[in-house]
């Protein structure tokens, strides 16, 4: 578990990019100033028998606060992750924005996909929402694809990259690079 | 906007008649009071079987960890068993004096003359009125509480009874289990479609007085039944339980559609099981709006099990002052190309406090499987609280789940234009908030539509503008 305390005016990102070694992440996150900013960026890459159980609570205890937690992950083989995100919007914090959201892309029939994406919130001038997607690769970009000439392995290749870019683009420009042949590789 | 106080109406219904039960177990919970509840009901053994096993399965069992905070309930100061008439009726003008000034004060008759095919009204634990309109009973259609139909139809009892929900399920399944009794007992046979709606009230009128009731519907192929059920409960100082069971079984092509406006007293603990078996082509629905309460826990379940089941959940809670709702609804992926839908709004004033608890599960196999649910909360002023728990698991590659939610407030702009338009603040208050609830709110039948929003209407008067 690790902790993380954010101050007034201040801005975190924090990006994390599992490709299978961990089998456990969890973050405590407090937002404990006004006008405190973070948003964590995960993406998570499994294949084979790789396992992932993910937490991350997100405390708003400051007014103005922002927090954006987004997860895409890419499963193959047997990989499996379980995501469990709670934010939390304490009495006071009026200002408070936050997004919480899960999607994970099933790519093969053993792969397993959990998401507990929660919210406590006890302020009532905030905005806060969550959103979560478990499901399988799209037929009609892989279609369109395929019927331009690509192989299936290729048209997979680019839908999975297509889906996680979103993500990508918002990582710390350093971490790109990593990340990037990460996924190439998946 | 400044915060705004929404003092919550005194409870509309909070009259209670004198009590005029004939047999009344002592207070607590014991082998013996068990023995008793069935030897009164002269009940064959296996019931009585069955109700030892739930008790001690009770026994057994903790509380739950979780949700809201259940240490208010005293099962040794409870009364299990209140049997308010020994007769039975079938038409209205049977029915005693004094209970029917109650009904007459919530309006059954009336809901009863207009649309309605048959009414089971129970009062205290035993459904003490009956009637079903002849033209279904010629179909075979059958409507009755649960105790007759044990006496009159024990072979269907004994296939279906537990079979859904059984007692191992949690603490109150096997409480219910236990000391059940009234309930309704709805039979449609293959192919019959019961076009309107069957419809029952309840009432808690004894102090302290747990409401047990047990219902049971079975769906054969191809039927199509809408079960309506209401409860309006007297206000009473100490705290009530209500710990239902609702089994359902809907067979291949049937549909069943279950309305419920729960609307007791505010110091009532609601916590109820109710679940559906779909099979192959079957469609089953929810439609749960919880008012009242102190604290519900209620989370209507979809068992899709049959290829191609659907199952859909609208779920409408409402928190005021000192209460918890914490509602939901889950669905099971159990076989391939099922589908769900959860649909659930929230609104929390003054103080309350709801949560959606929801579980969507994909079975591995259940390809072709898709579910959305959408969660959206309102929050009226910063005392109150919302709260989303959702529950996803995918085991199955080809299936579509999706997820959303949101809380918010009441728009400034919305409010604005509404009160530059001559309303108070109240009003344009109440006005929206209905429009919020209004995609659940047109699913209820009319007569239950018209009285929610009154409600909803009662419980924003006096706020300050």
């Amino acid at each position: 578990m690790k902790n993380v305390i954010i101050k007034e005016n201040e801005t975190l990102v924090l990006p994390i990019l599992w490709t299978g070694e961990e089998s456990e992440i969890s973050y405590e996150v407090l937002l404990s100033g006004q006008g405190a900013s973070v948003a964590i960026l995960g993406l998570l890459l499994g294949k084979d028998d790789a396992a992932l159980q993910i937490k991350i609570n997100v405390t708003h205890a400051a007014k103005n606060t922002k927090s954006e937690v987004i997860l895409k992950g890419a499963l193959t083989d047997a990989a499996k992750v379980n995501f469990e995100g709670l934010v939390k919007i304490n009495h006071g914090a009026t200002g408070t924005n936050a997004w919480l959201a899960a999607h994970l892309l099933l790519l093969s029939d053993k792969s397993k996909g959990r998401a507990i994406p929660s919210l406590e919130i006890l302020e009532n001038d905030i905005k806060a929402g969550h959103a979560t997607t478990v499901g399988r690769i799209n037929d009609i970009e892989m279609f369109y694809l395929m019927s331009r000439g690509l192989s299936r392995e290729q048209a997979k290749q680019f839908v999975v990259q297509g889906f996680l870019a979103s993500i990508l683009e918002k990582f710390p420009r350093e971490f790109q690079q990593k990340a990037k042949k990460n996924v190439r590789l998946s | 906007m400044k915060p705004q106080p929404i003092i919550k109406d005194s409870y509309k219904y909070g009259f209670h008649k004198p009590e005029s039960a004939v047999f009344k177990t002592p207070k607590g919970i014991n082998r013996e009071i068990v023995e008793a509840i069935s030897y009164h009901k002269n009940e064959p053994d296996w019931m009585r079987e069955f109700r030892l096993k739930s008790l001690a399965i009770f026994e057994a069992k903790t509380m739950p960890t979780w949700g809201a905070d259940l240490s208010g309930i005293n099962f040794a100061d409870m009364y299990y068993y209140v049997s308010p008439t020994d007769r039975k009726v079938r038409s209205w003008n049977e029915v005693p004096k004094d209970i029917k000034d109650t009904y007459d004060r919530i309006g059954i008759p009336q809901a009863e003359q207009r649309f309605l095919a048959g009414v089971g009204a129970q009062y205290d634990s035993e459904v003490i009125y009956h009637n079903l309109k002849k033209q279904w009973e010629d179909q075979g259609v059958i409507f009755t509480d649960t105790d007759t139909a044990l006496k009159k139809y024990p072979e269907i009892m004994k296939e279906y009874f537990g079979t859904v929900i059984p007692p191992e399920d949690n603490k109150f399944a096997a409480l219910n289990s236990a000391v059940w009794s009234g309930g309704s007992f709805v039979y449609v046979p293959k192919g019959v479609q019961v076009t309107i709606p069957l419809q029952a009230y309840f009432r808690i009128n004894a102090a302290n007085m747990g409401q047990f009731e047990r219902t049971l519907i079975i769906a054969e192929e191809g039927s199509f039944v809408h079960y309506v059920e209401g409860c309006t409960a007297p206000i009473y100082t100490t705290d009530s339980l209500h710990a239902a069971v609702v089994e359902i079984v809907v067979k291949k092509g049937a549909r069943v559609r279950y309305t419920t406006i729960q609307n007791w007293s505010d110091n009532v603990y609601n916590l109820v099981t109710k679940r559906m078996f779909v099979e192959e082509e079957g469609v089953g629905e929810w439609i749960d709006g919880n008012i009242g309460s102190k604290v519900t826990m209620k989370y209507p379940s979809v068992y899709l099990k049959g290829k191609g089941a659907k199952g859909e959940v609208l779920s409408l809670a409402f928190a005021g002052k000192g209460q918890y709702q914490d509602a939901g609804g889950k669905a099971f992926h159990l076989a391939p190309y099922t589908t769900s839908t959860i649909t659930s709004k929230s609104v929390s004033v003054a103080g309350g406090r709801t949560s959606y608890r929801g579980m969507v599960f994909v079975n591995r196999g259940s390809k072709g499987s898709k579910s959305f649910v959408r969660c959206d909360a309102l929050l009226l002023d910063d005392l109150s609280r919302s709260d989303t728990y959702p529950t996803n698991t995918v085991n199955e590659e080809d299936v579509t789940l999706g997820h959303e939610a949101s809380v918010s407030k009441i728009g400034e702009a919305q409010l604005f234009y509404l009160m530059s338009r001559g309303l108070s603040e109240a009003q344009a208050s109440s006005l929206i908030v209905n429009g919020f609830i209004e995609p659940i709110v047109k699913e209820i039948p009319l007569e239950y539509a018209v009285e929610l929003n009154r409600l909803i209407e009662l419980s924003m008067e006096g706020s300050v503008g």
